[in-house]
């Protein structure tokens, strides 16, 4: 071995140092290769709220308590029974149009979205969804496995726009131990509700009077969302049919001015808090500041966790009901739910085999999900001894005949919800005159649809 | 000036050219996009059709875009004085070279820092009725506690002060850095001439910084004609649309609605008022200036 040969020490280094890196990045370029090939990614985009810190981990789901905490313990547990599957979730503040709507606009929309049934129509109509049937045929789901309800809010022209995950509606949550301090309990336990407009009042000043406060705690601040579905059930119970066309609404009529007359007076008397936002009235109710909260399905899951803590407002006493009815027309309540819906856009049949299955999983957990308190979207759910044993289902079993949504054919249902809550909402709190308010509310939403 | 003005080339100009380019970019092209949308029906996701002026007309007509526009000018009004003013007094208070002044220097400005989102959290503890600061304070006072967040006229005014507390760093910092550039003989001279504090800052120190004065006073009309986070987090433009300032019309018309040719028309709106009150300080300030020499 000479010096000047190839195997000079020198050279020789070089050489196991040019094979070293050539190899260690042909093993980075294989290792890559294969994670692309074996993982197929798809990004998920939801409300529901962020809690990583308590569930980012957690893939056992029935550990889970809330909307969120169940929804991300499921996609753990999918992740883990699919560890070919990547699910990247983002996060969006509720309820994530604009975000969505940029995404859409930009070319950049996720895979898969949460959207209420109630949006549905309003992104079907621009052909910014794709519909699903196929891909839940090619899963085994049949759209006869949905209750109506679920089925109706996500089929536009015939076809499935979504995969209905659940209905939701606003429900009367009870603070039973505050009931009973107010003499509102019957022998047997269950709260005395109202069967009309006057003993709602009537009960709420009994109630301030023995317990010094508010009868009801309400969303009156910083949301619309609230006033409009109250305003929508106390209509649906008189028989209104205020959207009789679906591009024009109708509130200028005796209808509409009893229901924000009734709601008017409830403040007015003090039987309501007032100026709370959403979060301040969950924490106020859990605090025991009131004697009903009406907000949605969605808080049973956690109000039960609170009833049974030792030393909370709800120890022992919570209990749940549908919007009692108040009006002699036919009970009723207004009804919406969440979905998973597809973007339009290009995608691998990898991919769409990939969000297939997650579908599939979410259908086939859908108890896991009416634990929150949603009625379950899956028939089959409502049959199950566990969901039959959930504590105050049977109270509010009803909702699956009682519960009414807007025609489906009604675009920008967020856009009008915001403009009946800022309506009523000044009605309520005496800066306009209630037939002002419902004529203003009801030319707004009709300029809104007329030019679309 | 001419001896420069001979010496320089074309090929100078290309230094500018990054600049102007990202300015072009996403200034100019996006004015003139703005505006050629305004003329059109058209949404979020495709192409519209012509209407002339029609957005515009429907933008006049529309009595919740003359609500957002009386907000926003009373919200101007009031808050643009208050920064002025405050930004002037800490500037006069703080412009020492003691540690307390360097401290509480970077203490006021340190809000400045701060996203919107931070900010209106911050304020929201203090207005929040039930557990909010105020609520707790009056109830101990056995006041009635004002939903500020909730009532007419005092949610326009919460998101005001919460605004004012956010943005009074920059007026602050604008006026030291110009209080620091009047020559210290002037004041010497005031001494000599046994003047009293009053008319120093009269005649002395305010006639110096007449134009930074007129500079901050231009950046917060501007600044504040853009109001729009504080109050969507705060107040949501409530109650009864009291606190809803243009550029959340604006937001609302063109992203919940996706009636972007109407938010576009608005848009203009919003720039010619802007543009107007720019120029009108700017003509007042050149005037004033030619007087006094």
């Amino acid at each position: 071995m000479g010096f000047n040969g190839a195997g000079s020490p020198f050279q020789r280094e070089r050489q196991t140092m040019r094979r070293f890196l050539l190899s260690t990045a042909a093993l980075i370029a294989l290792a890559c290769a294969t994670s692309a090939q074996a993982q197929t990614k798809i990004e998920l985009q939801r409300f529901f709220g962020a809690c990583d810190a308590d569930y980012g981990k957690v893939t056992d789901v029935s550990k889970a308590v809330g909307e969120c905490g169940i929804i991300t313990s499921l996609i753990n547990k999918f992740e883990a029974d699919n560890p070919d599957i990547d699910v990247n979730v983002t996060t969006v503040e509720w309820p994530g149009y604009d975000q969505l709507n940029a995404q859409l606009a930009s070319g950049a929309a996720p895979d898969v979205v949460s959207m209420h049934y109630s949006a549905i129509s309003d992104y079907q109509s621009r052909g910014l969804i794709d519909p699903i049937d196929d891909v839940l045929s090619a899963q085994g789901i049949s759209p006869d496995s949905f209750t109506d309800a679920a089925r109706g809010g996500v089929t536009k022209e015939g076809h499935l726009f979504g995969l209905p995950f659940d209905n939701w509606t606003m429900l009367f949550h009870v603070n039973l131990n505050l009931m009973k301090q107010a003499g509102l309990v019957n022998a047997d336990g269950t709260p005395i509700l109202p069967t009309s407009a006057e003993e709602l009042i009537a009960q709420g000043k009994q109630f301030k009077e023995k317990t010094g406060k508010p009868y009801l705690v309400q969303i009156l601040a910083n949301e619309t969302a609230a006033y409009a579905r109250v305003l929508y059930t106390l209509l649906q119970q008189q028989n209104a049919d205020f959207f009789a066309d679906p591009t024009k609404i109708t509130l200028n009529t005796p209808e509409a001015k009893n229901v924000v007359e009734l709601m008017k007076k409830i403040k007015d008397e003090g039987l309501t808090t007032t100026g709370l936002d959403y979060a301040a009235s969950v924490t106020s109710f859990t605090n025991g500041d009131g004697g009903i909260a009406v907000n949605g399905t969605w808080l049973i899951g956690d109000f039960v966790a609170q009833s049974e803590k030792e030393g909370t407002a709800l120890s022992g006493g919570y209990t749940v009901y549908p919007v009692p009815q108040l009006y002699p027309g036919r009970d009723s309540t207004y009804a919406d739910g969440h979905s998973w819906v597809m973007p339009h856009k290009d995608r691998t049949p990898e991919q769409t085999e990939a969000i297939g299955k997650l579908f599939k999983f979410l259908a086939e957990n859908d108890f896991q999900w009416a634990r929150t308190g949603h009625l379950p979207a899956v028939k089959a759910v409502f049959a199950m001894p566990e969901f039959k044993a959930l504590p105050h289902r049977e109270n509010i079993a009803e909702i699956a005949e009682t519960g009414r949504s807007l025609p489906g054919a009604v675009q920008r249902q967020f856009a009008i919800q915001d403009i009946i809550g800022e309506e009523v909402g000044a009605a309520v709190n005496g800066d306009k005159s209630i037939d002002e308010a419902l004529g203003s509310a009801e030319s707004r939403i009709n300029d809104l649809l007329a030019n679309i | 000036m001419a001896e420069s003005y001979r010496r320089s080339q074309w090929s100078n100009g290309l230094f500018i050219l990054p600049y102007l380019s990202v300015f072009a970019v996403l200034l100019v092209f996006p004015l003139f996009w703005g505006a050629w949308l305004s003329l059109h029906k058209v949404d979020l996701f495709g192409p519209g059709r012509f209407v002339g002026l029609g957005n515009y007309t429907r933008v006049l007509a529309d009595p919740v875009f003359l609500q957002a526009l009386r907000n926003s000018i009373i919200f101007v009004l009031v808050s643009v004085p208050a920064l002025v003013i405050l930004g002037l007094f800490l500037a006069l208070a703080l412009n020492k070279t003691t540690r307390t002044t360097s401290f509480l220097r970077g203490l006021f400005f340190s809000s400045s820092v701060l996203s919107v989102t931070i900010v209106t959290l911050i304020w929201r503890f203090v207005f929040i009725p039930g557990d909010g600061l105020l609520a707790v304070i009056s109830e101990q006072f056995g006041i009635q506690p004002v939903n500020f967040l909730s009532t007419s006229g005092w949610s326009l005014f919460s998101v005001g002060v919460a605004t004012v507390w956010w943005c009074l760093g920059l007026p602050m910092m604008l006026f030291l850095a110009a209080l620091q550039q009047i020559p210290n003989d002037l004041y010497e001279a005031a001494a000599l001439d046994n003047a009293s504090p009053w008319r120093v800052l009269t005649r002395v120190t305010l006639p110096s910084i007449a134009r930074t004065i007129m500079l901050v006073t231009i950046i917060q009309i501007v600044m504040q004609f853009q109001l729009f986070g504080q109050a969507q987090i705060m107040t949501n433009g409530g109650p009864n649309g009291t606190s809803r300032p243009l550029v959340m019309y604006i937001y609302e018309v063109g992203f919940v609605r996706w009636d972007v040719g109407k938010a576009a028309a608005a848009s203009e709106f919003l720039f010619l008022i802007i543009l107007v009150a720019a120029m009108a300080q700017y003509v007042i300030s050149s005037r004033k200036s030619e007087v006094s020499e």
